[in-house]
């Protein structure tokens, strides 16, 4: 098979696309997780006595042991950043407008990813960060709850 | 058991940044009768079973492995997909060989990336549904963050990651079956733009079309078939936690493992001294540093400086991504660990033409699946 000679008449491709929309269940961890952020504000994480883990966010089983995982502990809201990074471009590749701080936040053996309001020069791995919440009246239960991270004052 | 097994034939097709004129199953078929070509083997007759990794989001086809068999030859006959990287099509293969249950395999890879049009929204959503993917970010965050961190823990310094680049981009000027070949300068590199600081756009591959395709037999086929047979001494792969929130920011542990696994098989115990080149990971230039810390090559933060020093350079110590690698040809989505491999046994069998290196005996081989995955795969191959 060669090149074909380039034609710009002639049919070449056809387009098409598929929309997928899914439900994804939080199941019992999440919705706890979830629930807790919602109603009362607050991080939490569950606890591997076996392994001496902290997972957070919350989980029904630890991924190093298989235990079920029953022992909930409140983390609170400033953890340590982790690490962080400066984002140019939106989820589908194009160009932002205001690039976008993103971090990982620490608490416990796990941590939350989340975006950051700050100035980047002002960010240094390892200092403090808390949770910004949204009103409570205006939560409904997902990460979005958490509007960002931003330094300890 | 078949305790060796070897690699008879390769067939490709590309690789460049667009394929207008060929289907996807065109591009396989070039490259399969090429390969059969090579190894000698009539597929209709003497291949027993047919391994091809797809994935069907990339595919644009649910369901896409059905749609394999008969760009390879392999209608009415044992065929399986793989979601999952190259090199996990080619440990698949090997393990059909090693079992007696088939004497000839063939393993198929392919990427059309052209005709994906929205590649970063697919990767999107193989964020957490639940915990990342409302943020909409989009995945390259993964690759920034863990630079960032890898940067931190490990002292090596931006500079190092863009000496990767001027390599492996100025070692693509040597090679044919590359797109992004260039002769760059350190400050070049370090001054494009950004895309998720620290890391910049000119140290993140670029993806292309194209096809990979191997023949695989047992020993004793492979002794009919070739008197260069190239063989697959070792081969392993393991993934860590799939979850943002309680992996290594900073080290690649998987990939360890993914080594122990391969050098265990091929009785390596230390890389750097008994193996004589590696094909990489390089989709994000510092991938290339963590990787050959996690291969065993040097200890941890020292892959930097070795860089640096030429240590992997074509004349080097131990050249690493001599072809150019996936900065240099460009990325190919699920085939990439075939790319390497490609690009191995090419040099191991003497045909690599400008880049050939010499008096090459042992190859490694290693691939990733990409952001958001925690996915390692190793091949060491022997001539
Ligand atoms: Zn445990």
């Amino acid at each position: 098979m060669s090149l074909l000679q380039p034609d710009p008449q002639a049919p070449s491709v056809w387009r098409d696309n598929l929309p997928v929309t899914s439900r994804y269940t939080y199941g019992l961890a999440g919705e706890r997780f979830f629930r807790i952020l919602k109603d009362e504000g607050k991080i939490i994480g569950s606890i591997c006595a076996a392994c001496g883990a902290t997972y957070v966010p919350a989980r029904a089983f630890c991924e190093r042991c298989m235990a079920e995982l029953t022992e909930w502990t409140d983390v609170g809201l400033v953890g340590e950043l982790h690490t962080f990074t400066v984002l140019f471009v939106d989820m589908e590749g194009r160009p932002l407008d205001e690039p976008e701080l993103v971090g990982f936040v620490r608490f416990g053996d796990g941590g939350i990813l989340h975006k950051l309001d700050a100035d980047p020069d002002d960010l240094q791995i390892g200092m403090k960060m808390e949770a910004v919440l949204k009103p409570k009246a205006e939560r409904i239960g997902a990460i979005t709850d958490i509007l960002g991270f931003r330094p300890v004052t | 058991m078949n305790e060796r097994v070897a690699i008879v034939g390769v067939g490709w097709a590309g690789f460049r940044p667009k394929t207008p004129d060929l289907s996807y199953k065109e591009m396989i078929y070039q490259a399969a009768v090429r390969a059969y070509h090579d190894a000698k083997v009539d597929p209709r007759t003497d291949v027993d079973s047919f391994v091809t990794v797809a994935e069907d989001f990339h595919e644009g086809t649910s369901i896409a492995d059905e749609y394999t068999p008969d760009q390879l030859g392999a209608v009415m006959k044992p065929m399986q997909t793989i979601t999952g990287d190259g090199l996990h099509g080619l440990a698949t293969a090997v393990m059909l060989v090693r079992t007696g249950l088939c004497r000839i395999v063939v393993v198929e890879g392919h990427s059309k990336a052209s005709n994906i049009l929205t590649l970063d929204s697919i990767t999107a959503y193989a964020q957490d549904p639940v915990l990342n993917r409302p943020l909409r970010l989009n995945t390259h965050m993964v690759a920034g963050l863990e630079m960032n961190r890898y940067l931190h823990e490990s002292g090596t310094d931006e500079e190092a990651c863009a000496a990767v680049v001027v390599k492996n981009r100025r070692n693509a000027l040597r090679n044919p079956l590359t797109s992004f070949g260039a002769d760059l300068t350190l400050d070049e590199v370090l001054a494009g733009p950004p895309l998720a600081w620290p890391l910049g756009v000119h140290q993140t591959a670029r993806p292309v079309d194209g096809a990979v395709v191997m023949v695989l037999a047992n020993e004793q086929v492979a002794r009919s078939l070739t008197d260069r047979p190239i063989w697959i001494a070792g081969i392993g792969w393991c993934n860590d936690t799939p979850s943002l929130e309680s992996r290594s920011w900073a080290t690649l542990p998987y990939l360890e493992q993914a080594a122990h696994m391969a050098y265990r098989q091929a009785g390596i115990r230390t890389p750097f001294e008994e193996i004589d080149f590696a094909e990489i990971d390089d989709t994000y230039a510092y991938k290339e540093l963590q990787s050959i810390e996690a291969l065993g090559l040097c200890g941890f933060g020292e892959a930097g400086a070795l860089l640096k020093e030429g240590v992997f350079d074509l004349d080097g110590a131990f050249p690493v991504n001599a072809s150019g690698g996936s900065l240099g040809a460009g990325h190919l989505l699920d085939a990439t660990g075939l790319h390497r491999a490609l690009e191995a046994v090419l040099q191991l069998r003497g045909e690599a033409g400008a880049h050939q290196l010499e008096d090459v005996q042992v190859a490694l081989v290693q691939s990733w699946r990409g952001v958001p995955t925690t996915s390692g795969a190793v091949a060491v191959l022997t001539n």
